[in-house]
Order: C-alpha cells, then sequence, then structure tokens
C-alpha cells in the first residue's frame, strides 16, 4: 500500500532579482525584476508502507522542498500529493499526529530546559498517554544511550546529542511517516553512524516510513534500499540503491596522512593525484581496485587513511552523461 | 492540556534565568519607589491633583504599572516575523497545535511568571509605605475590571499574532510594530495624561481598544468611571471579535505565502 503518492508535483518561486548598490536598492523600490524558480518539477513518486527512501541531489536539487510539500509545510504549485490520504497543506492536525519531520537545522528543543522538559510537552501535544510515553521514552533512552543527558540544558549539549534528542522527541509519538532532512549535517563520523544505526532500528523495529534527504552518500548506502535522484527539480533516478551505486559511482577517493615526510613511489592501479604535499596524499581509484590498492599503501605506515565515495555531484553528472535519457527509462 | 503543558514550559524557561528575576523584582520596585517619592512633593502643597488624592494616586500608579508590566504580547509579534522570515515557522506548522492558540498559552504563562514577581514587589511596597490601597467596594466593578483585564490582554495578544502573520506577505514589519506602539503609548495616556486631553479626543479614544487594556481597568480598581465598565466590556469584546476574524481571514489567504526558506 503507498503511504505516499505525488502525481506532477511542482513547486515554482518567484524570486526578486536586486541589482547591487545603492542605485539598484533605489531602482528596487520603484520597479522590481522577479525570475521564477521551479525547485521540484512534475514529479510522480510512490512510497510504499515500512520503506526506508533516501532522497538524494546536489545542494539546491529539490529535496528539502519536496520534504516540505510531503509535510504540509508550504504548498504546491500544482500537481497532486496525498500522504497517509491526506492532502499535506491543509495542515490537518490529525496528519500531523502520524507524521514526524527532523530538519537538521530546525530545532523543537527548548534550549534553555531539559529534553525531560521539551518530551513533557510533546507527550502532552500528541496526547500520549503516561504508561505509553514511559515506555517509549525509556526505549529511546536505551537505545541512544543517553540517560546521563535527560536533565542537561540542552544548549550544553554537542551537536551530535542534540540530533540524538531531536530524534527522540519526534519519534515519542511513534510516527508512521519519518521525514529526516540531512540529519547528519554538521556531525563528525561517529555521531552520523550513531545516527545511522538508530534509524535503521527504528525502521526494522517499529516499521516506520522513512524519507531521508542527504547529500551524504554514506547516509544513503548504508540505510535506504531504494534512492530517489533529484537533480534541478526533477526525478532523474528511482530505484535500488546497491544498483546506482553500482552503476554510477565508479571510483573512490583515498586520503592518506604521514607523520614524517613521504615520496611515494610510481604506484600504479590506475589511479590519479588530486593533492599532494609531503604529508599528506589524496587520490583517486577505480572502486575495483581501491582494495588492492589500499593494501599496497598500508607498507608507508600512513597515520591516518580515509577512504571516501564520490559525491552525489559526480553522480549526477554521469547519470545525465552515461544516459542521456529520461528518467523513466534510468529507473 | 496540552496548551497548559504549554504555558508550563514557558514558566519554566523564565523561571532558568536568576538575575533576569531580581532586575525585574528591581525595576518594579524601583518604579514605585520614583512614584512615591514624585507624587509625595506634587502632593505637598495640595490634597487633591485633577480629582485625585494621594492615596487614590499612587493606587492608580501601582494598579496600571502593574498591568502594563504584565502585558508582553510584543515579543510575540517579533517571534512570528522572525521565524517566518528565517524560515523556523515551520516548527510550529508540523505539530498537531492550532498555533494561534499555543501563542496564547505561551503569553499566559509568561504572564502569570512576571505577574506572581509584580505582584509580590508592589504587594511589599504597598506595606513598607503603608500605601491606603484605594479600591472599589463594589464587586461587580471589579469583576468588571477584571474581565476587562482578561480580554485587554487576549486583544493585545490577538493584534500582536496578527501583525506576526503579516510577515507572511510583507516579510518586514518593523513599521507596523511602530505605528502600533505609537498608538498604544498615546491612548493608554503614556505620552500626555489621558486626564489631561480635550474630552473630544479622549471620547474618540475610548472607541479604540487600548483604552481598556489598562487605564480603565485601573481607574475600576480604584472605584474611578464606574459608569464606562459596562460599555467597555462591550467595545473591547466587539474589538476581540473583529480582530479574531480578521486573524482567521488573514492566515487563511496568507499561509500559502510561506516558503520556509531561510536557514
Amino acid at each position: 500500500m503507498n503511504i505516499i503518492e505525488t502525481e506532477m508535483l511542482t513547486k515554482r518561486f518567484r524570486r526578486y532579482k536586486k541589482q547591487a548598490g545603492i542605485a539598484g536598492s533605489v531602482k528596487g523600490l520603484i520597479k522590481r525584476d522577479y525570475e521564477e524558480i521551479t525547485s521540484v518539477s512534475e514529479l510522480d513518486l510512490n512510497i510504499k508502507e515500512g520503506e526506508f527512501v533516501g532522497l538524494i541531489g546536489p545542494n539546491g536539487a529539490g529535496k528539502t522542498t519536496l520534504v516540505k510539500m510531503l509535510t504540509g509545510i508550504i504548498a504546491p504549485t500544482s500537481g497532486k500529493v496525498s500522504v497517509m490520504g491526506y492532502y499535506p497543506n491543509d495542515l490537518k492536525n490529525d496528519f500531523k499526529q502520524q507524521y514526524a519531520v527532523v530538519m537538521g537545522q530546525k530545532s523543537q528543543l527548548f534550549f534553555d530546559l531539559t529534553v525531560e522538559d521539551t518530551l513533557r510537552l510533546f507527550k502532552e501535544i500528541y496526547g500520549i498517554p503516561e504508561a505509553k510515553y514511559q515506555s517509549a521514552k525509556n526505549f529511546f533512552i536505551k537505545l541512544f544511550h543517553v540517560e546521563e543527558l535527560m536533565n542537561v540544558q540542552v544548549r550544553t549539549m554537542s551537536l551530535g546529542e542534540r540530533m540524538k534528542m531531536e530524534l527522540i522527541v519526534a519519534l515519542l509519538h511513534n510516527p508512521r511517516v519519518l521525514f529526516l532532512d540531512e540529519p547528519t549535517i554538521g556531525l563528525d563520523s561517529v555521531a552520523s553512524k550513531q545516527i545511522r544505526g538508530f534509524l535503521r532500528e527504528i525502521n526494522e523495529v517499529k516499521g516506520t516510513t522513512i524519507i531521508l534527504t542527504s547529500h551524504y552518500m554514506e547516509d544513503i548506502k548504508a540505510l535506504c534500499s531504494r534512492s530517489v535522484v533529484i537533480n534541478h527539480g526533477s526525478k532523474i533516478y528511482d530505484g535500488n540503491t546497491e544498483q546506482l551505486f553500482e552503476r554510477y559511482q565508479k571510483h573512490k577517493k583515498i586520503s592518506l596522512t604521514f607523520d614524517a615526510p613521504m615520496e611515494l613511489p610510481e604506484i600504479g592501479f590506475g589511479v590519479s593525484m588530486i593533492s599532494e604535499t609531503p604529508y599528506k596524499k589524496v587520490m583517486k581509484v577505480s572502486r575495483e581496485k581501491a582494495s588492492e590498492l589500499l593494501s599496497f599503501l598500508m607498507k608507508f605506515n600512513p597515520s591516518d587513511i580515509s577512504v571516501e565515495e564520490e559525491d552525489i555531484g559526480t553522480i549526477v553528472e554521469r547519470i545525465y552523461g552515461e544516459e542521456g535519457s529520461s528518467p523513466d527509462e534510468i529507473s | 492540556m496540552k496548551y497548559l503543558e504549554i504555558s508550563k514550559i514557558y514558566i519554566k524557561s523564565q523561571l532558568v534565568w536568576r538575575a533576569d528575576v531580581v532586575f525585574q523584582v528591581l525595576f518594579t520596585v524601583t518604579k514605585i519607589l520614583f512614584a512615591y517619592l514624585l507624587w509625595g512633593i506634587i502632593f505637598n502643597d495640595r490634597t487633591e491633583v485633577a480629582g485625585f488624592s494621594f492615596q487614590s494616586m499612587l493606587s492608580y500608579y501601582v494598579i496600571s504599572s502593574f498591568l502594563s508590566q504584565i502585558e508582553m504580547s510584543d515579543g510575540i509579534s517579533s517571534e512570528i516575523s522572525q521565524r517566518i522570515r528565517s524560515g523556523t515557522f515551520s516548527k510550529y506548522i508540523v505539530i498537531p497545535i492550532d498555533i494561534q492558540k499555543y501563542f496564547i498559552a505561551m503569553e499566559v504563562g509568561v504572564v502569570a511568571y512576571y505577574g506572581i514577581f509584580q505582584f509580590m514587589a508592589a504587594f511589599v511596597w504597598v506595606i513598607i509605605f503603608r500605601i491606603q490601597f484605594v479600591v472599589s467596594h463594589n464587586p461587580i466593578i471589579i469583576l468588571c475590571a477584571f474581565l476587562l483585564v482578561v480580554l485587554g490582554l487576549l486583544f493585545m495578544v490577538q493584534l500582536n499574532y496578527y501583525l506576526g502573520l503579516l510577515a507572511l506577505k510583507y516579510q518586514e514589519i518593523g513599521t507596523f510594530l511602530m505605528i502600533k506602539n505609537n498608538l498604544v503609548a498615546f491612548i493608554t495616556g503614556s505620552i500626555v495624561p489621558l486626564m489631561l486631553l480635550p474630552e473630544g479626543i479622549v471620547s474618540v479614544m475610548k472607541l479604540f481598544p487600548f483604552y481598556y487594556v489598562t487605564y480603565l481597568p485601573s481607574m475600576l480598581f480604584i472605584g474611578q468611571l464606574e459608569s464606562e465598565a459596562v460599555p467597555g466590556l462591550v467595545i473591547i469584546f466587539i474589538w476581540c471579535v473583529m480582530l479574531q476574524v480578521l486573524i482567521h481571514v488573514t492566515w487563511g489567504s496568507y499561509r500559502r505565502k510561506y516558503d520556509g526558506v531561510g536557514i
């Protein structure tokens, strides 16, 4: 059963084009030029209950605008949208009772108070009975390992701790759908990994449908069985995540750091060097040869080593470049 | 229950800052002390000024400054407009609440918190200066004054909520707020005492709601202008209803303009 359905969904914004300088500012008082931006263009999307879907695309692709339309925050310009049978922008409380949204930079927490205080507020807002509230709270406290943070002022928490708390607040009422907009933005790799682990468990244990927008490939790869790639407001891929990366992610970026100046010999493996200093080497290698190259590089005793996936921008370019086809053909 | 919890969380938020509590109390104390000294000098060589005795003038001052200090709905318009401009107004849109009721509950929390401290500070000074508090003995007038205070505070919340919503269309609402603040200051008698204005102008002011927010309730509490109590209640009630209709229409037509863009 589809829990989310969109058909030809479109969102256009009008943007004031202001000329620079005093003269431009004065001119803007008399006559203004506007440009129309299409953030989401004729997008068709169906998501089934219990799915974990990744919405990916470069900055400005239209991911967040899509989430805002699905949650009712903004109204579509045209097209159809239905989430759990509701038209989101009607902003019905019955609808809002059944979903949660976490936006990386928009907090529901009261910074001067403790998380316990915010949770109490949300218990009442969502009408959660005391017994259910206690059991949900204890479940999340154990899952997120945050016992000692419940009575700490939110403003004194680290970014990673705060994000865990945002997730607890969002999940307290056991929503059917959870929208996550860049939940790992600004987090270090340890915190990101923890958040990913929690999300996987929520999806598996509670059956929550999760829509995750991110431009971090690691998030999508680790969590989402299905990916929807959006660029310039249009869907350019909709399908299996593994296949997406198999087909379009061709390289890995390897960074090596050394304690002493290091001169590497001719490496081979088809490596192309991205940057090089005596203490740090950054190189690109094909996915197939990455593990072989890593074994070779370990011989030089690097003090630190990191392997990164190609960014979404490169993948989008490759989808366009290799296929030159319509989204339907690609998916 | 959800709105009671919202009030409670805003009381808790205010209680976090101890210095703020101390300075609020000191501010109230200083105002009363200053009024005591000022009116003491003025009443030194006379027993009555514009129909007020020294004790009734001090009573009026204590009550009106208490009421004007608990009227703190200014924060609502700035909170809404700033959140609309920064795109964080979404935090209210996505939770199952009536946004206007949320802000009323927030205001109740803030008023309850400041009201208690202001009341305690005022009470202590009334005792220390042995102010013989002049209060109306008519329970119906006292009830009318209380109702006027409630409706007056509600009206100010509605007005600031409405002005905040204008940010959905105009983005910058600084000018609207400035006009409102000057109008409020003039009509409530903060700029020129109302008793010094010509009767014709005062009659016009009585058609505006601001006259009934602090001025009339204060006068009723000290037993003056009793004949204006019932007309006052009717007028402020009509204003509340009209503003509620305006809020409903404005939200209905402007909410689609919210783009959630900012951060």
